[in-house]
């Protein structure tokens, strides 16, 4: 394109150069108009599409919105309103001008005296045809009466007149005789037939001749008579130059009036050229003119256009389109500028990303290490509401994980009423002048038992101050010192109470065996309801001791694959004739637990003696056992209608020796609760309506070895 | 040997009347009569001492079914007219011949006819296929001065020409 328009621009200016040089009086060019004419005419068309073009591809862009398009067309417009008016103006005056000093050329006064000088040649020329032609009749008079050599007589004649060149012919045109002041012919013709029939007539023929090279000759042709009518009458031809000077002046009359009667019939075709070769001149100009104006405002406008892609490059995010310098001026600063721009910003934006990327993994590490904690983790803004807290904390507290978000810590108890002993020994500690940090446990009742927690608490003096709290469920830790505590205390009763027993039963029985029959019958029977009533304390002693050996021995574990269903129907046997209405819904899908059977014989028996106990004196006692498949693992639950457990020990039920009934060492419960920790399982006792107790246990399918 | 053609004569312009190819002593001559019509203005222009050159062009062809026509005869003759107003004659010239007349009819009429115009010597045209013979008068426009030569582009007034007369030659 740019190469298209440099070309059409410079063939213009070529073609406008040689067409002033044509209309100026040039040989060459003069002959080469008509052609120059079309090539101007063809150039200016071709420009003229050419620009029809850029305007089209302009407009599309303008349609499509293209950036640049818009300040392309302004500096477009002002182009070429800097071309089109300057030239417009240039152009009217040059064409008044041409068309008025041609019109300047003509004026009557030069008409008029080229005119006069034309007919005063002409004039001169007649005189000097007319003195000839006197000539020639006095010539022609003494031929008429001369005698002699024609020849001598001619040349005589022709010397005494002084004539050029003078010729007697025959009336048919043969040649009699010819003189001449030189020696060829000047005239290469004879008089035509027509002329010599006139001079026939006796009229005598003047005419001027221009012979080319050499000049203006008067011809006069008369005739020369006889003077016998039976001679044939004679021709006479007298032949004189013009005189140089004459001549020249003449001719230079006649070519001035030429050229000016010329230029009169040209006048109108004269100012259409000129007019044409201008009008052609400017449009070619100003086509180019057109043509490079969208050149260079499109050159100005891309840089432009490159920003303009290069902020919607990095708009989206891509930081690597950097412009190349093109120009030393402004807009080369200014894309200088841009590029350093877009650098800082990319390497701005990786820095970024990269403290980013690291407090994010800094953020993950920390939550990975807070949710694997099992310790609860609640931090607290300077309000003392919650900010975080940790999967831990919910799990220990019971709620929901995210219930608690910026809920503050006084607003607790409006939502979980359990959790007001927790709020109010954290408010408390935390209020204090000196709370820098603190240490507290705490029992805390949750709907499934009652927890011990160990709650302790900081002050964090970071930019953002706020509070932690770390608490953890200390229940198991108790429970684990307890029971051990209870298993040295059984083991040791069990041995003590145990080896002493044998004896005093065998020491009963033999006074009886020996005494029974020495005494007399009252003392008799004394002895006898003494001994029974030792005997029979020593075996309930016994089976004390034997729960307790139970007790104490209960961790040595042998697990294998079980199947619980079959246990429990095995177990279920043994209470069929109790009286009580016993129902198992058990679940079909139920997969081997790695367990041991014993124990959980011993706590199935357990659970039901409990119930049993449960039931005596109520009517309609009903027994509902039922096993289940749940996600966490195989549930097993027994349900009973009968009293129900006392509020007042709920919270301790599973330690030993406590118990609701008349009689009971309170080590069942404790027994099974030992035993499902051992399977890492889980237990949950409640109260049912109208009345009875669940007890539910979650066994693990695959405990731990 | 002779075609003889006659058209009606035409208001202004170039007409031909008839033309023929003649066989002579010295090989072939061309006559031909043509109807010449100057226009005012062109009439105008030679009065006011504008010289007109009128060309005669002469083509001999031979058709060729495989390639252009042969043309082994291409000749043409320029006539010019000329008018000096000193001497109030009107000048016809043809080379270095010349004839001058007083009156402008006379020289139309002497253009007009076109007698023995040599255009091909003995020999020169062959005995054997057909030829076509053409010819045709037109004034020159590009010896015209400059600025009538725009005029000669525009009007037909300026450019005065007839059409090519043809007709064929058979041989026996």
């Amino acid at each position: 394109m740019k190469a298209l328009i440099f070309l059409c621009v410079v063939t213009g200016a070529a073609l406008v150069y040689l067409m002033s040089e044509a209309s100026s009086n040039n040989a060459f060019f003069a002959q080469n108009y008509k052609l120059l004419f079309y090539l101007g005419v063809g150039l200016a068309l071709g420009l003229g599409s050419l620009i029809v073009y850029q305007l089209l591809l302009l407009r599309r862009k303008l349609r499509e919105r293209v950036f640049g398009s818009k300040l392309t067309l302004r500096l477009m417009v002002v182009f070429a309103l800097m071309a089109l008016i300057p030239g417009g103006l240039v152009y009217a005056i040059s064409f008044q001008f041409l068309q008025q000093s041609i019109e300047s050329w003509f004026n009557v006064r030069v008409d008029e005296s080229l005119n006069r000088g034309i007919s005063l040649g002409q004039r001169v020329l007649q005189n000097s045809l007319k003195e000839l032609n006197e000539k020639a009749e006095a010539m022609a008079q003494s031929l008429t009466t001369a005698g002699g050599s024609e020849a001598t007589t001619l040349n005589r004649l022709r010397e005494q007149h002084s004539v050029e060149e003078a010729t007697l012919l025959t009336s048919r045109g043969r040649i009699i005789a010819q003189s001449g002041a030189e020696p060829v012919a000047l005239l290469p013709d004879l008089p035509t037939p027509i002329v010599m029939r006139q001079v026939r007539a006796q009229q005598s023929v003047r005419s001027i001749e221009s012979i080319p090279d050499r000049g203006l000759f008067l011809r006069v042709i008369v005739p020369v008579n006889t003077l016998s009518i039976t001679d044939d009458i004679r021709v006479l031809q007298v032949l004189q130059r013009v005189p140089t000077a004459i001549a020249k002046d003449a001719e230079m009359v006649e070519a001035g009036y030429k050229d000016y009667q010329q230029l009169l019939l040209a006048r109108v075709d004269l100012k259409r050229i000129f007019g044409l070769t201008l009008t052609l001149a400017m449009l070619v100009t100003l086509f180019s003119a057109l043509a490079l104006a969208f050149l260079l405002s499109e050159k100005l406008s891309a840089p432009l256009s490159a920003l303009a892609e290069s902020t919607r490059a990095i708009a989206k995010g891509d930081y690597s389109k950097l412009n190349p310098v093109k120009s030393r001026d402004e807009f080369g600063v200014l894309t200088q500028s841009f590029n350093t721009m877009t650098r800082q910003i990319a390497e701005a934006t990786d820095a970024m990303e990269r403290n980013q990327r690291q407090l994010e993994n800094a953020k993950v590490y920390l939550e990975s290490i807070l949710s694997n904690l099992t310790s609860g983790v609640l931090t607290l803004d300077e309000r003392l509401a919650v900010r975080t807290m940790n999967a831990a904390a919910a799990e220990i507290l019971g709620v929901p994980p995210q219930a608690f978000h910026a809920v503050k810590l006084s607003d607790w108890p409006r939502t979980e009423s359990s959790l007001a002993p927790f709020a109010e020994i954290a408010l408390r500690r935390f209020a204090a002048p000196a709370g820098g940090e603190w240490e507290e446990q705490l029992e805390y009742r949750r709907s499934d038992g009652q927890r011990t927690l160990l709650v302790r608490g900081s002050r964090l003096d970071t930019s953002e101050p706020g509070y932690v709290v770390v608490f953890d469920d200390i229940t198991h830790l108790i429970q684990a010192q307890r029971d051990a505590a209870w298993g040295e205390v059984a083991r040791r009763l069990a041995h003590e109470i145990k080896n002493p027993l044998t004896p005093i039963q065998l020491s009963a029985e033999r006074l009886q065996l020996k005494l029974r029959d020495k005494l007399p019958e009252l003392e008799a029977d004394i002895l006898k309801r003494a001994t029974g009533t030792i005997v029979s304390h020593v075996a309930a002693l016994k089976g004390m001791v034997d729960d307790f050996t139970q007790y104490a021995h209960a961790s040595r574990m042998n697990a294998r694959a079980v199947a619980l269903n079959d246990l429990v129907r095995e177990v279920l046997v043994l209470y069929e004739s109790m009286g009580v209405a016993i129902e198992a819904r058990l679940s079909d899908n139920l997969p081997l637990i790695h367990a041991d059977p014993g124990m959980l014989r011993q706590v199935l028996h357990n659970l039901f003696q409990n119930a049993i106990d449960a039931l005596t004196g109520m009517d309609n006692p009903r027994i509902l056992v039922s096993t289940t498949l749940g996600s966490a693992g195989v549930l097993i639950t027994v349900r009973d209608n009968g009293t129900g457990i006392a509020e007042g020990v709920m919270g301790r039920i599973f330690e030993p020796y406590v118990t609701t009934k008349p009689k009971g060492t309170g080590l069942g419960l404790a027994i099974v609760k030992k035993i499902v920790d051992e399977h890492h399982g889980r237990i949950l006792v409640e109260n049912v309506k109208p009345h009875g107790a669940t007890v539910s246990i979650v066994l693990p399918l695959r405990a731990a070895a | 040997m002779t075609a003889l053609a006659l058209i009606p004569a035409h208001a202004e312009g170039i007409d031909l009347k008839s033309a023929s190819l003649v066989p002579d002593d010295d090989g072939w001559h061309v006559d031909a009569q043509f109807d010449v019509q100057f226009s005012p203005r062109l009439e105008e222009a030679v009065n006011r001492g504008v010289p007109l050159y009128f060309v005669v062009e002469f083509e001999l062809s031979r058709p060729r079914w495989y390639w252009f026509d042969e043309k082994p005869i291409q000749l043409s003759q320029t006539y010019r007219i000329t008018y000096t107003p000193l001497l109030r004659q009107y000048r016809l010239s043809m080379g270095s011949a010349y004839q001058n007349f007083t009156r402008f009819d006379e020289v139309t009429r002497v253009l007009s006819r076109i007698r023995d115009w040599h255009v091909a010597d003995k020999g020169a045209i062959k005995s054997d296929g057909p030829y076509q013979a053409s010819v045709r008068m037109r004034l020159d426009t590009a010896q015209l001065p400059k600025p009538f030569q725009l005029n000669a582009i525009a009007s037909k007034d300026w450019a005065p020409a007839s059409e090519w007369y043809r007709w064929s030659i058979g041989n026996r």
